[in-house]
């Protein structure tokens, strides 16, 4: 939140040491800061939060090397805004991430757009904006906003983000008064998401080439009244590939349409908050040789339930349960489902300044990764299994 | 004795329940601001910039105080329905998702005050019994 200071006054500082300043200071908690333009344009606002975190599992190897502890959890994010009129503004950040095998803390360009806000109930957005899917897609880096470490990984799996995270095209977006009703919050966008060919460890095949040609979709929630948001996401997606298959053998190529849905319901009430969710995910497997890769047609189920606790200005306390099957028909122990209990203690240092505890025990092992376990089968690993995870988190 | 003691004490706390309580802020907005009475729904979807626009298309200026101010503590409860650090988890959700920025914090009523008379369409709170200076008080429902 900006604080007010002279108008049209031009102050030419180093971004980076403004944040090491505005942390090591104690600015307010959201406070930005603000760089006066000359021309008489609004100051560009300035946004970022660093986060590391640890992880530490009894058995298996989860999202990183975990079982004798990782540090490959840490994220990084900067972000510009510059409310141009009041119909017109344009963002961008610049991400870096690592978690296990995803990222190397390369910096990319996270999101960027133009909004245009025409009225209340329609406006557009142009540019890479994050994919409203469920409550907490469009949300999911932003530790600071939330009790616990990890959301739970049946919805929002945090190995899928450079899939599920942000797409390149449009959206439209609007809020609508419905008097005594509420509101509607609604969202629909369409394009591509452009993907990075990465080597999979331990893969029979070598991924030639990948492409989303497109990607669609929205959101609705109804706001009946303040603290309560009800309602669906739905996304349709299509990935197309050209796999090699050594050595020599040729080239399959393989489409995967996807269709993902998702039914949501919070509810914040004074210091409590409680949200659940439940998922379908349908993705299809299509292939030009059958014998090399084989098609299929899988359907997954997702949901979870949680409520957190704020107890004080620097304590909140958090739990929920989450459920994953990744294909329902084949509900097998242990590798066919994965159940997580998660109970999480966040302390606020102060307001810029947090530091997150998280315990998990989970049942099964249909979340975790055979490349990050040896390539060994996923009935093969320990069906109970725990993990420690702490994390800290500085924004401004 | 005992009896008539407790009598009076009853006497003295329903008296001071009866006496009406002060509030804590009010509602104040640019004087060319048309309206005088508004919807508290209305305002909490201004502050949450979900509605950016007064119905003369003017656009809406919200003003915040500081986290710790008594002002914006009961502001936030009353008109918000969320205690003040559930308003900024909705804010950290809206700023690194690129959704939205939210309205200035400033550190004291008067620097609101000046905001409120220096910005058309601006609207702000600040504690029961500050200076207005013309300001207009909106009367919330």
């Amino acid at each position: 939140m900006s604080q007010q200071r002279g108008r049209g006054t031009p102050r030419c500082v180093p971004v980076a040491a403004l944040a090491l300043v505005a942390l090591a200071t104690g600015r307010p908690a959201g406070a930005a800061i603000e760089l006066g333009l000359p021309g008489g344009l609004p100051p560009l606002q300035i946004h970022g939060f660093i986060s590391q975190g640890f992880l530490l599992t009894s058995a298996n190897e989860y999202l990183a090397d975990s079982s004798k502890g990782s540090f490959e959890f840490s994220e990084v994010g900067l972000n510009v805004t510059l409310p141009a009129t009041d119909r017109l503004t344009l963002g961008l950040q610049v991400f870096s991430r690592k978690l296990g095998p995803i990222g190397d803390y390369r910096a990319a360009l996270d999101w960027y757009y133009l909004d245009y806000r025409w009225r209340d109930w329609l406006g557009i957005r142009a540019g890479r904006v994050k994919l409203p899917f469920g409550l907490y897609n469009d949300s999911s880096d932003v530790d600071s906003a939330r009790t616990a470490v990890l959301l739970p990984q049946s919805i929002y799996p945090a190995q899928n983000r450079d899939f599920l995270l942000a797409q390149t095209g449009v959206e439209l977006y609007g809020y609508a008064g419905l008097g005594r009703a509420g509101g509607l919050d609604s969202s629909s966008y369409a394009r591509t998401i452009f993907l990075d060919v990465r080597p999979q460890p331990g893969s029979p095949f070598t991924v030639r080439d990948l492409n989303v040609p497109y990607v669609a979709g929205g959101r609705v929630l109804w706001l009946p009244f303040e603290g309560l948001r009800v309602g669906g996401s739905l996304q349709f997606l299509r990935l197309e590939t050209d796999l090699l298959v050594p050595p020599g053998s040729g080239s399959v190529a393989v489409k995967i349409p996807a269709t993902l849905w998702v039914a949501s319901a919070e509810y914040l009430w004074r210091d409590f908050l409680f949200a659940a969710e439940y998922s379908r995910w349908l993705v299809k497997t299509e292939s030009s040789n059958p014998s090399m890769f084989p098609e299929s047609s899988v359907t997954s189920e997702r949901a979870y339930l949680s409520g957190s606790y704020r107890a004080s200005a620097w304590l909140q306390a958090g739990a929920y349960y989450s459920r994953l099957v990744p294909n329902v028909d084949r509900r097998i122990w242990p590798d066919g489902l994965q159940h997580d209990f998660a109970l999480t203690l966040r302390f606020d240092v102060n307001q810029y300044w947090l530091i997150k505890a998280e315990g998990h025990y989970l049942r099964g092992t249909a979340g975790l990764s055979t490349s990050l376990n040896g390539n060994r089968s996923l009935s093969a690993l320990e069906p109970h299994w725990a993990l420690f995870a702490l994390k800290t988190t500085a924004s401004f | 004795m005992r009896n008539r003691a407790f009598i009076v004490i009853a006497l003295a706390a329903a008296a001071a329940a009866a006496e009406p309580q002060r509030p804590v802020y009010v509602v104040i907005a640019n004087p060319g601001t048309a309206v005088s009475r508004l919807d508290r729904k209305f305002v909490s979807e201004a502050f949450l910039r979900r509605v950016t626009r007064w119905p003369d298309d003017t656009p809406i200026r919200p003003v915040d105080l500081g986290p710790d101010a008594r002002a914006r503590i009961r502001f936030s409860e009353e008109v918000l329905s969320r205690t003040v650090a559930s308003v900024r988890s909705y804010w950290q959700q809206r700023i690194f998702s690129g959704q939205g920025l939210p309205p200035p914090e400033l550190g004291d009523d008067e620097a609101v005050v000046s905001y409120v008379l220096s910005h058309p369409g601006a609207i702000g709170y600040v504690a029961a019994g500050t200076a207005l200076n013309g300001a207009k008080v909106l009367e919330l429902n």
